[in-house]
């Protein structure tokens, strides 16, 4: 509750008599107005003293000598660092003392690569900004930030980019910090915002493994999987679900191309690991999250793994792209039903999204060889507004009315 | 579920975590100083290229000779060189700089006069290969930049330390 909202509801709710206009003073009295703006200004003219002086040292860089330049560096990492600590000592601002906690970070990376270019010094292996992404995991671990941490996943993201993309190795120890380090940390302080951001940091270095070791794309399902089954046994249920989400939207995709572009056999190549390995492998990992969900009694959500079945292995052709078309329907249909046994509103807005997503396909995919075009987009616009309104009616009698 | 820490021993652990950091950092300053002072000094030439193109900014792009290298000289006779692959380059002093003699896989064993450059395939074709050694960017000190244009060919000074570290240390135009 704000205090704006107070200011600009109270006198109806005073009017209907929900409340005493007394009632309404003292409530108002318990959000004080802040000092928001008046606060901002300092800030603002030192954001500003402090870029002129970045710009000034920016201009000059290669004429300074290079001990000032090393000493500017460690200063200014040192000053952001110190003035984090102060301020979150004092405890009146902790957000700006981690913001500058995370900006000493930062300058830690920005002192690495601007000490490395001053000695000329060639990046063989990336072992300097390993020490970045480790710093940032110490840190987390230390001031157990939320923003520490999704800093630290997006430098490990941008580590093993620059591993894999300039000096042609993956760093597996770069995956592992982020895996065991911030995975134990994210685990050990389940969180639903965190969950999602570290499933995408790891799923972000599963696909440059995969591209490094030339693998077929479809290997990135073993570990984003296994990312999902880790979800299936947190007992935190939203934050396990935040961390299932980044593996299921890929997965999504995924089948959602196939059922579009699967029919023509270019792709196939790229698609068809050896069958035994792939499957085994896939097995595995479906006993894993299945034992998960049985030992969290959640067995229903298993429906997700309607999105893995290895349609790709099928002769390319209309015969798999309505074969993946049919699994698209199976999910979507699957996400609506948990929705309504679990009268969850969020849910039955994404079943019915996902449900006129594959319809849209279904209908591009099998109509629109033959029909005439704008009786091909009249049909297809019928269709979908007619199916929006039959499933927001039916989602609303699904939903219990409200009691309020 | 987890409990923060105690101030005070966070305090410390933070102090100690900056300070490690700050070491790291003059550990990559050290690093320079140590691959001149133990570094064995050789000499590359850089391609004639078009004066105009040279000056990034603040620093100056080097193609060198050795930069584009004819097919026989990939060393590896299995295989053909995948982009990206990293490589050792055997490098012999001739006329004046050296030239590479061949490119490696995997280090090779050199005579006391040659020396190794390590770098990465980032295109090979039929007849020749060309190769990235992370040496093509020359972050010139103020006001050296112009001087570096006007030149053609340029003689690169380059310190390969024993553990394979290199680094510019200088960049001369070519005396005439």
């Amino acid at each position: 509750m704000s205090r704006k909202l107070l200011e600009t509801e109270g006198p109806k709710w005073v009017a209907q008599g929900i409340i005493t206009a007394e009632q309404q003073q003292r409530l108002t009295a318990l959000y004080p107005e802040e000092g928001r703006v008046v606060g901002l200004l300092p800030l603002l003219g030192s954001l500003l003293v402090g870029l002129s002086a970045l710009s000034l040292i920016a201009a000059n860089w290669q004429g300074l000598p290079e001990l000032v330049r090393l000493l500017l560096l460690l200063g200014s990492m040192g000053g952001a660092y110190a003035a984090g600590e102060y301020f979150l000592r004092r405890g009146a601002n902790d957000s700006l003392g981690i913001g500058l906690v995370g900006l000493g970070l930062i300058l830690f990376g920005a002192g690495i690569v601007l000490t490395s270019q001053m000695y000329q010094l060639i990046g063989y292996d990336v072992t300097g900004l390993l020490a970045w992404a480790a710093a940032g995991a110490a840190l987390t671990f230390l001031y157990q930030s939320r923003f520490l941490f999704a800093l630290t996943v997006c430098i490990g993201g941008i580590v093993q980019g620059y591993s894999t993309g300039q000096l042609s190795g993956f760093s597996y120890f770069t995956a592992a910090l982020t895996v065991g380090g911030l995975g134990w940390y994210w685990w050990r302080r389940p969180d639903a915002v965190l969950g999602g951001v570290l499933a995408s940091g790891i799923l972000w270095q599963a696909g440059l493994l995969i591209s490094f070791l030339h693998a077929k794309i479809t290997w990135f399902f073993i570990p984003a999987m296994l990312v999902y089954a880790a979800g299936d046994w947190q007992p935190d249920r939203p934050a396990g679900r935040a961390l299932q989400a980044p593996p299921l939207v890929a997965a999504f995709l995924f089948t959602f191309g196939l059922a579009l572009y699967g029919e023509t056999d270019t792709y196939a190549g790229l698609l068809r690991p050896p069958l035994l390995a792939y499957l085994s492998a896939l097995l595995a990992v479906l006993a894993l999250s299945a034992a998960g969900k049985r030992a969290r009694g959640r067995l229903g959500s298993l429906t997700d793994w309607l999105l893995l079945l290895p349609g790709f292995y099928l002769p390319s052709g209309l015969a798999l792209a309505v074969a993946t078309l049919v699994v698209l329907y199976a999910y979507s249909g699957a996400v609506l039903w948990r929705a309504q046994q679990e009268h969850n509103p969020d849910r039955i807005t994404l079943g019915i999204t996902l449900f006129i997503l594959t319809t849209m396909a279904a209908y591009f995919k099998l109509t629109w060889a033959f029909m005439d075009k704008s009786l091909f987009f009249l049909c297809g616009g019928a269709l979908l507004l007619g199916l929006s309104w039959y499933l927001r009616r039916a989602a609303a009698r699904a939903l219990p009315p409200k009691s309020e | 579920m987890a409990t923060p820490l105690p101030l005070a021993r966070r305090h410390r652990l933070v102090l100690l975590a900056v300070a490690v950091q700050a070491l790291f950092i003059i550990g990559v300053a050290a690093a320079g100083y140590a691959t001149t002072a133990w570094g064995r000094t050789i000499t590359l030439r850089t391609a004639p290229v078009d004066p105009r193109d040279l000056l990034y900014g603040d620093y100056v792009r080097l193609h060198y000779t050795i930069s584009q290298l004819p097919r026989r000289l990939w060393r590896e006779t299995n295989r053909e060189a995948r982009p990206n692959e990293p490589v050792y380059v055997v490098l012999q002093p001739a006329h004046g700089a050296y030239e590479a003699l061949g490119v490696y896989a995997s280090k090779p064993a050199i005579e006391p006069r040659q020396a190794v450059l390590r770098g990465w395939i980032t295109n090979s074709w039929r007849h020749g290969l060309r190769i990235r050694y992370g040496l093509e960017r020359y972050y010139v000190p103020e006001g050296e930049g112009r001087k570096l244009e006007k030149r053609p060919v340029l003689l690169v000074k380059v310190s390969i330390a024993p553990w394979g570290q290199a680094r510019i240390t200088a960049v001369n135009a070519l005396a005439k």
